[in-house]
């Protein structure tokens, strides 16, 4: 089965949420935070979503709530394939002492569960939305590295790397034209499928509540409804959407990233789902 | 004028068990303008001898000896010098293989490398010396060919391009390991005629080849390299008309066109070489003396040098 219908669909779900996210204040001129009406209110033409425990528009809270998971999501895969790309390079490459070290440092870091480890030193640091993000981007980047660094190991070999060195190439430059174009559709892949697993990582953070409370993303609009009596009452409004907003941002991702991986590599097989 | 003067060069591999002796003592000079070919079977270590030139043999070479070149020893000159004068003046025509060129970097682009690395012209510049080169090896639309990525070519073609590519920043010494290998006899002529065009007396070249019609269209000096040693040097057409060493008498008793008997037994083993004479075993001339006693290389003639006993 052709897996292009898929591919369009899933671009097109990620499409719409980016968009949303980008014309959040348009979308929903309520804002996220004001006090637009009586609390718990169900559904109507104003509040479309009804409202909160405090009277706050959830509707809106969903638009601008696609702009920090989204955002947090793509930066954190950013940093995260960013790091794995260089670092997984310049061992590969270079290899030797180096090159055992970072290797055996993963050894270390992986069987440790990242989100227990996030836990942990969330709680203990208390940091920032941004400083998260980077720290989940570090710690994520640790499986890519090993990934990143097996394929530079098979293109450094390549004749035409020891041909570069021939024209008398500086290993800077080997790194950065040679052997990142070869490794360009790894690093697309990874950042796609990094995006989905931390964009939902994020969620789950802020679920339990381990960063800041005022910052309203779809993590912490689910927590809200969970604590403050909205799946008790069965007020579905509230505690669905930010749910089936997560699940279809990250299925779309994982779809593109599947069909990615597949147009980049035909050997990866076909029936996957 | 000496461009290169190779002496007392000895490469040596280690692995766990045994020590790989690919190159010993050898000694070489590469003047301007000259044409050297080294001839020998696979594994002889001509090959080792290439990349020491170009300082790329692998980090756990252990190398003695010198090369001069200019005022400097490219063995113990550092990183940054090596960087300089590789691609510039002394670069190199790969062995065609099906990755010699980057998949994904235009041909265009590959060529003109070695212009920006060196910084020698600006990129507009470097691209319009790019479309000449093209066309004086053989594209016929060059503005075309520089936009196509190497898969489009086919194995002619790309040789012609890593032709292209040693030549662009026009190097005093071309090194040449096996250029035409795994190409038609049609295509591989025409590629030695590019080659000679390319050279013609204002370059040195460095040829590096197990065929002997190859060596002999493009040099006019042939060395003779057997278990990591060279056995013979001279002009070639002298070497060819009167070989000396056994060896080389062997290899040129074993072309087609002489006949086709090829020489017996096997070279020895790089890690086990004998203590005496290393071609002894395989040597129709052999004498007693040969497995004990190991041959200098000796002055034969005008110009000329062979590693036997039979001439003391």
């Amino acid at each position: 089965m052709s897996r292009k219908p898929i591919l369009w669909i899933s671009l097109a779900v990620l499409c719409v949420f980016i968009g949303i996210a980008l014309a959040a204040p348009l979308i929903a001129p309520l804002g996220p935070t004001a006090i637009t009406g009586k609390p718990l209110q169900p559904p109507d033409t104003r509040h479309l979503l009804g409202t909160n425990n405090i009277g706050q528009d959830i509707f809106a809270q969903l638009v601008f709530g696609a702009r920090i998971t989204l955002l947090f999501g793509f930066f954190s895969a950013l940093f995260s394939v960013l790091i794995s790309t260089s670092v997984g390079i310049v061992i590969g490459y270079y290899g030797g002492l180096v090159d055992e070290i970072v290797c055996r440092a993963i050894d270390i870091f992986m069987p440790i569960p990242m989100f227990v480890l996030l836990i942990v030193l969330t709680t203990f640091f208390s940091p920032q939305i941004l400083e998260v993000s980077l720290l989940m981007g570090f710690l994520g980047s640790i499986y890519g590295i090993r990934i990143m660094r097996s394929q530079v190991l098979s293109i450094a070999r390549m004749n035409y790397v020891e041909g570069a060195k021939a024209i008398g190439a500086s290993d800077f430059h080997i790194m950065y034209r040679h052997i990142l174009p070869n490794v360009m559709p790894l690093v697309m892949v990874k950042f796609v499928s990094a995006s989905q697993h931390l964009l939902v990582m994020g969620v789950g953070l802020s679920f339990i509540g381990l960063w800041d409370t005022s910052i309203i993303d779809w993590g912490t609009m689910i927590q809200n409804a969970y604590s403050q009596g909205g799946l008790a009452l069965g007020l579905w409004w509230w505690i669905l959407p930010p749910g089936i907003a997560v699940v279809c941002v990250s299925l779309s991702l994982a779809l593109i990233g599947y069909s990615l991986e597949e147009t980049f590599n035909p050997r990866v097989g076909v029936n996957r789902l | 004028m000496d461009l290169i003067r190779i002496s007392d060069l000895r490469v040596a591999f280690s692995t766990r068990s045994e020590e790989i002796r690919a190159v010993d003592t050898a000694d070489l000079v590469i003047r301007n303008g000259d044409t050297i070919s080294l001839i020998g079977e696979s594994g002889c270590g001509k090959t080792v001898m290439g990349m020491a030139i170009m300082g790329l043999l692998p980090k756990n070479a252990m190398i003695s000896g010198t090369i001069r070149y200019g005022d400097q020893d490219l063995l113990s000159a550092p990183d940054r010098t090596m960087q300089q004068i590789r691609g510039k003046e002394i670069a190199m025509i790969s062995q065609n293989s099906a990755n010699a060129l980057n998949p994904v970097i235009t041909v265009g682009d590959q060529i003109a490398e070695p212009l920006l690395i060196h910084h020698i012209l600006p990129a507009d510049a470097a691209r319009r010396e790019v479309l000449r080169l093209l066309s004086v090896m053989g594209f016929e639309d060059p503005e075309r060919a520089a936009g196509q990525y190497p898969h489009e070519f086919s194995g002619g073609m790309r040789e012609r391009i890593l032709i292209a590519m040693a030549l662009i920043c026009n190097p005093q010494l071309i090194i040449a390991d096996e250029p035409t290998s795994g190409l038609d006899v049609q295509v591989k002529s025409q590629i030695l005629q590019m080659i000679q065009q390319q050279i013609a007396g204002t370059r040195s070249l460095f040829l590096i080849t197990h065929d002997m019609g190859t060596a002999s269209f493009l040099s006019t000096q042939i060395a003779v390299m057997y278990a990591g040693e060279i056995v013979e040097t001279g002009a070639t057409k002298e070497v060819l008309a009167m070989p000396m060493h056994p060896y080389t008498q062997g290899l040129l008793a074993s072309l087609p066109s002489a006949g086709l008997r090829p020489i017996p037994g096997m070279s020895p083993a790089p890690a086990h070489l004998p203590e005496g004479c290393r071609f002894c075993s395989r040597c129709p001339a052999a004498t007693i003396r040969c497995s004990t006693l190991h041959p200098p290389l000796k002055t034969a003639g005008i110009s000329r040098q062979v590693r036997c006993q039979i001439y003391d």
